[in-house]
């Protein structure tokens, strides 16, 4: 294929779109089965169009910008946000030969993006120039920045171990003992993935009922659309890297590659999901505490462990 | 400085715009930030809190209440003796039986009137499942402030159940209308005890398992509720806490147990009371105050009396007046009833117990995180209903 149909289509774009479609879906789907209602049922068939309609709604809404608020970076922040994660999911191999670039130090690209989103996000706060979204903002600087340190000392954890950045050889290099070895690096990771993307447990810069909705409070229709869905790809950016470096990425049996990498990727939002349906959302100071006192020192251990292993297999 | 006020020993900087060559500020420069928790806010209700917050530490709270006064005293006035019901359950929607039964009560004391034992029993079981079906909102909301619905979801399912059987007693599912002085309206067919058993059972044998399992040792939410929101015994005494948020913290007030209404001086049930005081002892008092209402709703239809469930009223009462307490789901609710002779009440005064919870707010929030402060907004358990009246 041709690179920009790729970036357009396939993994592009368009691919994309339809994956974040589903996910969402998916997600209404199972936090129903959780709460023991139905969830979206009456459009398209099984309600799989629900998502879509809903993002259509949002289009159609009016374009609300706060008297206070700094007009130009109100109207640009949620496009810087969503061009910072598109960069992070190109770098994604979903199989063998679908990505759109593919370079000697992936990895360290999509972290070092990652790092760059709590910026965008406490200007999201900021120029809207509202109390609610002011402390959103706040929080979301604090929160990302105690979760990005276990995130990147757990993600080089595993690139210590095969000895390279690249996604494609990670995959490659992939193994049973690669698997059991990066163990505790793939649970610091995940948390530190749901720490800095702000899903529940650790939701605390949108908690709805302290602020309101964080710094997305004065966002509405399009640019809350872009802003939300931003957020959402990168989760799906970060779990995309955890499930290559620490679950094998598109390697398995029989099934084609693409197969394979969104059944791991699925399994580890269901474990999101499952967790937001019941686990209440922490307190600041305590998420603090929790990323310093201990995440930040398991992830430093960690990667002594690994060093040593290493040290012992080569 | 003209933009501070200096208020119960503290100074609070009021919002300005402040401006340093040329560039607006806006809030990096203010000390303390007043938030207006509500009238619009996810967790608020129809209630203003003004929240001063410090960083992330909470100042002081004020609350700010009345948005949904609809006079409901003044407006008894304009009604007979029975009609007056409509009005004395719209204190608060989630649990109505208990104002009706305090108010029919404290009617029949100025007339005079004998209630037949059935009655009794009838408004005893409909008091136990008002207080159930509230509880329940009382229990999601908890859990709800911080982030998960699920229990919200869980609740109102067996919440419907008892919502079923009220249909079938009354013809409405929230708004009843069904205890008035003399008695109760409705006869206690066998369908509707029947709807009840099943909404017990269901309660008993599928909810209680169920969310026991996963949001009563819940070690996320102990981290977040344990210590929180702490009143001591004497302190609870003293700024006047009702209900569960008082049985909480080890004072064993109970009008059911203490000065006995309807049915309860037959029935054999536990006053629930907790030591620690704080927002997880609140939450269990409520969860286990479910189970001791199922058991008191089995008792009671087990010994439903025959005979008549309503004797007559008289349309016009003597001249007199009558203070009743009830135990109401979110504490102890209070009717001073004055009849002048007419044909309907000259005066009546409630006493709220969740107007008593809100004035204790700016003592608990003192010192707390603004993440606190839902948290111990929601387990206070006040209805906004009946703040306002």
């Amino acid at each position: 294929m041709e690179a920009w149909l790729k970036a357009l289509l396939f993994p592009g774009f368009v691919f994309l779109l339809i994956v974040f479609l589903m996910i969402f879906y998916l997600e209404r789907k199972v936090l129903a089965d959780v709460h023991l209602r139905t969830g979206p049922f009456y459009v398209g068939k099984w309600g799989l169009l629900q998502t879509t309609a809903d993002v259509f709604k949002l289009l159609q809404k009016e374009f609300v910008i706060q008297r206070r608020a700094n007009k130009l970076l109100f109207s640009l922040i949620p496009f810087v946000a969503f061009i910072m994660v598109v960069m992070m999911v190109a770098f994604i191999p979903f199989s063998e030969r679908s990505w759109v670039v593919s370079t000697s130090f992936d990895l360290l690209m999509v972290l070092a993006l990652v790092t760059g989103m709590s910026p965008v996000f406490f200007y999201a706060g900021w120029v809207s120039r509202s109390k609610y979204s002011f402390i959103g903002g706040l929080r979301v600087v604090n929160q990302m920045i105690s979760g990005e340190i276990p995130l990147w000392l757990s993600a080089l954890a595993a690139a210590v171990f095969f000895g390279t950045l690249n996604f494609i050889e990670i995959v490659h290099k992939s193994s049973l003992v690669s698997f059991i070895v990066l163990l505790p690096a793939f649970l610091i990771f995940t948390t530190a993935a749901l720490i800095i993307s702000d899903r529940p447990p650790f939701d605390i810069p949108e908690a709805e009922q302290e602020v309101v909705y964080g710094f997305l409070t004065e966002f509405g229709g399009f640019n809350y659309m872009i802003l939300v869905l931003s957020k959402l790809i990168e989760l799906f950016a970060i779990f995309s890297v955890g499930v290559i470096l620490f679950l094998g990425g598109f390697k398995g049996p029989i099934l084609p590659g693409i197969v394979w990498f969104f059944i791991k990727l699925a399994l580890l939002y269901l474990f999101t999901f499952v967790v937001r349906a019941s686990t209440p959302r922490i307190r600041m100071d305590q998420l603090l505490r929790f990323c310093w006192k201990v995440l930040t020192p398991l992830a430093l251990l960690n990667l002594v462990f690994v060093i040593l292993v290493k040290m012992f297999i080569s | 400085m003209g933009n501070s006020i200096a208020a119960s020993g503290y100074t609070f900087v009021l919002e300005e715009r402040k401006e340093v060559s040329g560039e607006d500020l806006g809030l990096l420069q203010e000390k303390l930030l007043q938030l207006n928790w509500g009238v619009q806010h996810p967790a608020s209700g129809p209630m203003r809190l003004k929240v001063w917050v410090d960083g992330d530490e909470v100042v002081k709270v004020d609350p700010d209440i009345g948005y949904v006064l609809r006079l409901l005293e003044k407006l008894v006035e304009y009604r007979t003796w029975i009609n007056a019901i409509v009005n004395v359950e719209r204190a608060c929607f989630m649990d109505d039986f208990g104002t009706m039964a305090g108010y029919s009560i404290a009617a029949e004391k100025i007339a005079g009137v004998e209630v037949p034992k059935k009655a009794d029993y009838v408004r005893t079981i409909l008091c136990e499942a008002g207080r159930i079906v509230s509880h329940l909102l009382g229990l999601g909301g908890i859990v709800g402030v911080l982030g998960v619905h699920t229990p919200t979801q869980w609740a109102l399912i067996a919440r419907e159940k008892f919502l079923d059987a009220f249909e079938v007693y009354s013809g409405q599912r929230i708004a009843t209308s069904s205890i008035v002085p003399g008695g109760v309206r409705f006869e206690p067919t066998g369908k509707f005890i029947e709807k009840m058993v099943t909404a017990v059972d269901f309660l008993e044998k599928e909810f209680i398992p169920r969310y026991g399992e996963v949001f009563i040792d819940n070690p996320t939410l102990k981290i977040r509720t344990v210590g929180i929101g702490k009143v001591s015994k004497e302190k609870a005494v003293e700024i006047g806490l009702a209900g569960p948020a008082l049985r909480a913290s080890g004072v064993p007030s109970d009008v059911r147990k203490d000065y006995p209404y309807a049915a309860y001086g037959e029935l054999d049930f536990k006053v629930v009371t907790r030591e620690e005081g704080d927002a997880y002892a609140r939450y269990l008092v409520l969860w286990e105050e479910i189970q001791e209402s199922a058991k008191i709703i089995r008792q009671a239809i087990e010994g439903l009396p025959e005979g008549d469930y309503r004797t007559k009223f008289p349309v016009k009462v003597p001249p007199g007046e009558a203070y009743v307490n009830v135990e109401w789901a979110r504490g102890c609710f209070g009717f001073h009833l004055i009849s002048d002779g007419g044909t309907g009440p000259y005066r009546l005064k409630m006493r709220a117990p969740s107007f008593a919870n809100v004035w204790a707010l700016p003592e608990i929030m003192k010192n707390v995180k603004l993440a606190d402060v839902p948290v111990i907004f929601a387990s206070l358990y006040m209805c906004h209903g009946d703040i306002d009246r």
